[in-house]
């Protein structure tokens, strides 16, 4: 029974990590999670955070390729949704603590043909989020955090007396003269070393997608397989930056690592119980075809819509039929999906391109499904838990000071970076080409500089709290395609064709 | 019912996603398929369907022996379906669908939407066919849960109709086609208000952008106020759904429906005749000719009624046809009952749905057999469904039958409610009691 279950688990690791190539970031990977936007879990980040090494950041972003412009409503979060972040801290893959996000929304000025507005008819620039300076804004969302103990029920407000405003999308100059200073507003110290924030940002995924998407049509000077000098380059893109110019809403979310652990403590890196296993998801109330006596939108269960651990599970590895079915599961019940990673089709995909792979099955993937070494040095066979998609975070390897990581994370020596945890600065798409290539096989025979030449995001990263950076204006923003500046890298900034 | 089958093919296939994805900026083709005659666009504001189609073509012409770009072009035209309610566009998007498969054969995506196209030409029996066949090769995929949910229904099969729709909302809770969906199962199962809420869940969740998508929701939110009584909240949703979406012919023909609630018939026939005008369904002049006879153009009326004759007749051994209407053209205004319930028997035979049922039971009555009419509107009746003119017929199948005990509790249903056919009804029930007073 036992050998039954490891070799499932193993068969279900391989395929759960394997194939991350297909689609880069989550935007838009399930056919029903593309209907309902505002579920749509995009990305989802925890790192220790680098301002203090005491504490870990989770960044859950939801609603994809927002445009900026897209009045007149722009992006609010959905009222009907409960955002989450889940922890596992005993290694049973298994969430034991839990924080829960509510939205509530206002229109102020019913009459108001659009959400926002500032300097026009009498109503002031929206320089607040509130009180004076905040008469424009007749959309307004404020929200709640809550933290629950999933093994005693114990649920917590952490904003316990305090309203949170979400931070509107940047509608521009005019309405909004100082962006900037909205963001900051949107940042709240809770106490107890906890900090929030939610509202509409710069999404900070980065890919040259439409070449991806392209049956993986590089710009041939590009890739996919870069040259020394574009793969050692943490700074500069060499293709263009598909998701720049795009917002994404995001909560964001700091604590104690002394909250997430199962005894309360800091561990050292060592320590099996430094090691936490995370996800973000998003649920909705579930439904009946046949009425309930109460209202379908605010009564009954919570029902889980959409999950990201890893980045690129579900849209790389999942079949397109099964999709739905895994964004509803929950990670401890992956094995359901073994059969997907026992022939990963993106090593298939990289084959066919000449990239040597190793041969199926791909147990040098394991250590993303469950949890091994070297992310966990203090597990040993029996911690391994059951195989589930969740991104491990050693909560005991300390943050690599801003200016020293690396895009390439773990595989490249900056242990601070994915797959132990996920930073913004991370450059997933390359890093797991580079895992289903085999590079955890063997980085000689395997270890082909694979790559999109996209190798930062153009609007730069926030490196404080929240982590994230201001939304593109909707007045002046702009996006980047072949032919056009925006690669940093290449003469004269212009995009390869 | 076209209307309602409409968006929900078009809220379970690709074409969501892509207009979806086509949002602002990132798609702004314009469009080159704009004719003058359709209502619902002008040369410089594309409808989203057919920026959708010129994306697609444009597709197809950079990279001609890709499958996507013919399947991006069938949902597209699929969509332009709805929006124009033409049914050419299913036939175009046929073709297009049999270009992808001679590229990319059995093409799992490209199937869902050939079934698609296949519930929009009413080949209900076939779609279900296709669809039970999708969804044993994938067991858990959404969409086609949505496919089986929209022919089970239209077959009358609302028990699988429902397992089917719950699939969906338990796969994915709040996704828009499975919101719609169960939305059409409430209505059909008399939850009025459950529905209601359904749909405003789906429109609180539809892009702003979408603007046709948020005109069909307002129209259904508008139709479900309509029967009530509420005529002001529903002409309000429907105003609602025409500033969104000008000349929308679904939102014209409901508003027509709440000028006749309110008696104003002069008004109908204006927004009926518009409706016709730019989709020339034949099941639309229908509802013209009636509301021309309401407003007493009896001459006008009369050519009516037989110039969509003509054309009903033309359509009948079709599976898109207007057979339920010319059911009723027979039994109630031609006055030629064996007509009427020999098209109803030849729609019977291959759908068992509540209108259909309705109408056959109707036809049964006017030919006397109204022991038979009684077993087909009582089956139809215990869907659930709370529609006046279902409640009226069967008050008088009932009356006819001797049941007059029945009659009054079925006549007194239709009453209650406020349309065309309540207020025959109420007529009917009133005629009824005080016979029996006397």
């Amino acid at each position: 029974m036992k050998k039954l279950k490891l070799l499932v688990g193993l068969a279900t690791a391989l395929f759960m990590l394997a194939p991350c190539s297909l689609f880069a970031s989550s935007h838009r990977e399930a056919p029903i999670t593309a209907l309902d936007r505002s579920a749509d879990v995009t990305d989802w980040y925890a790192f220790v955070s680098y301002q203090n090494p005491n504490n870990v950041t989770f960044i859950l972003n939801v609603d994809p390729l927002l445009e900026p412009s897209n009045g007149p409503n722009y992006f609010p979060f959905d009222n009907s949704v409960q955002y989450e972040m889940f922890v596992d801290n005993n290694q049973d893959g298994i969430p034991d603590i839990a924080f829960f996000f509510r939205f509530n929304t206002e229109i102020r000025q019913p009459d108001l043909f659009t959400g926002f507005v500032g300097n026009l008819a009498g109503v002031p620039p929206i320089t607040s989020l509130s009180g004076t300076g905040s008469e424009g804004l007749s959309l307004r969302q404020t929200y709640t955090v809550t933290m629950v103990n999933l093994h005693t029920g114990k649920s917590t407000l952490l904003n316990d007396g305090k309203t949170l405003f979400a931070v509107p999308s940047n509608v521009g100059p005019k309405t909004m003269p100082d962006y900037q200073s909205l963001f900051n507003q949107g940042i709240y110290n809770l106490g107890n070393g906890i900090c929030v924030f939610a509202g509409t940002v710069d999404d900070p995924f980065f890919i040259d997608l439409g070449a991806f998407f392209d049956s993986v049509n590089f710009p041939s000077t590009v890739g996919p397989i870069l040259s020394p000098t574009i793969d050692a380059d943490n700074t500069h893109n060499y293709a263009p930056d598909a998701v720049a110019g795009f917002n994404v809403n995001s909560i964001v979310l700091e604590v104690p690592i002394a909250m997430l652990t199962v005894d309360g403590k800091i561990h050292p890196a060592t320590d099996k119980q430094a090691v936490i296993g995370t996800y973000g998801a998003t649920a909705r109330h579930h439904i009946t075809v046949r009425n309930s006596p109460n209202p379908d939108g605010s009564s009954g269960a919570f029902q889980q819509v959409n999950r990201e651990g890893n980045s690129l599970i579900n849209e790389a590895v999942i079949g397109t039929g099964f999709k739905d079915r895994f964004s509803e599961d929950f990670p401890a019940n992956d094995s359901q999906f073994a059969n997907f990673f026992l022939n990963p089709v993106a090593a298939a995909v990289l084959h066919s391109l000449g990239v040597p792979v190793p041969p199926n099955p791909r147990t040098d993937l394991l250590i993303l499904a469950q949890y091994e070494p070297p992310i966990c040095p203090g597990c040993g066979p029996q911690d391994a838990g059951p195989v589930a998609d969740l991104l491990r975070l050693n909560t005991g390897i300390p943050p690599t000071p801003v200016g020293s990581q690396l895009r390439l994370g773990f595989i490249a020596g900056d242990n601070a970076g994915y797959p132990n945890g996920r930073r913004p600065i991370d450059d997933v798409f390359d890093i797991s080409l580079r895992a289903i290539e085999g590079i955890l096989v063997d980085s000689t025979k395997f270890g082909l500089p694979l790559g999109d030449g996209v190798n930062t995001k153009t609007e730069g990263f926030n490196n404080a709290f929240p982590y994230v950076m201001p939304a593109n204006s909707g007045r002046n923003s702009v996006h980047i395609g072949p032919g056009q500046t925006g690669c940093t890298g290449q003469p004269g900034g212009i995009c390869p064709e | 019912m076209k209307k309602f089958l409409a968006l929900m093919l078009m809220s379970m296939t690709p074409a969501t996603l892509v207009s979806t994805i086509c949002v602002s900026t990132i798609c702004v083709a314009q469009s080159n398929q704009t004719t003058s005659t359709d209502p619902t666009t002008s040369a410089a504001d594309p409808s989203p369907a057919e920026r959708s189609i010129a994306e697609a073509q444009r597709t197809i012409g950079e990279k001609p022996e890709q499958y996507t770009g013919y399947n991006l072009l069938a949902t597209a035209l699929i969509r332009r379906a709805r929006e124009t309610s033409e049914a050419r566009y299913y036939a175009e998007a046929g073709d297009a669908i049999k270009k992808s498969l001679q590229l990319a054969p059995n093409n799992f995506d490209t199937n869902k939407i050939q079934v698609s196209i296949l519930l929009g030409e009413h080949e209900f029996p076939a779609a279900l066919d296709a669809a039970q066949a999708l969804n044993k090769q994938s067991v858990d995929d959404v969409m086609v849960y949505g496919l089986l949910t929209v022919a089970y229904s239209e077959l009358g099969d609302y028990k699988d109709a429902e397992t089917a729709a719950q699939w969906m909302l338990n796969l994915r809770p709040g996704n828009l086609p499975a919101l719609i969906n169960a939305a059409r199962l409430r209505e059909l199962f008399g939850e009025i208000d459950g529905s209601y809420e359904l749909l405003q869940m789906a429109y609180d969740s539809t892009p702003p952008t979408e603007n046709e998508q948020r005109a069909w929701l307002l129209t259904q939110m508008g139709h479900l106020r309509v029967a009530p009584g509420n005529t002001d909240a529903a002409e309000k949703l429907l105003q609602q759904a025409l500033t969104a979406f000008p000349s929308y012919p679904v939102s014209v023909g409901e508003l027509a429906e709440v000028r006749i609630a309110q008696k104003r018939y002069e008004e109908a026939v204006v927004l009926l005749r518009q409706r016709y005008q730019a989709t020339s369904r034949t099941a639309n002049l229908f509802d013209l000719a009636k509301a021309l006879r309401l407003a007493g153009h009896e001459g006008q009326a009369k050519q009516a009624f037989a110039e969509f004759e003509t054309k009903a007749l033309l359509e009948s051994n079709k599976k898109d046809n207007s057979n339920r209407e010319l059911i009723f053209y027979y039994a109630d205004y031609a006055k030629q009952p064996a007509k009427a319930l020999k098209i109803a028997e030849q729609e019977y035979a291959w759908r068992k749905d509540v209108y259909t049922l309705d109408a056959y039971a109707w036809a049964l009555h006017v030919n006397g057999q109204d022991v038979e009419a009684g077993k087909q509107i009582e089956t139809a009746l215990k869907v659930g469904i709370r529609d006046a003119r279902l409640f009226r017929h069967a008050g008088e199948i009932a009356l006819k039958s001797g049941d007059s005990v029945a009659a009054q509790n079925y006549l007194r249903q239709s009453a209650e409610l406020k349309t065309a056919d309540s207020e025959q009804a109420r007529v009917e029930l009133a005629s009824l009691l005080g016979g029996r007073s006397r």
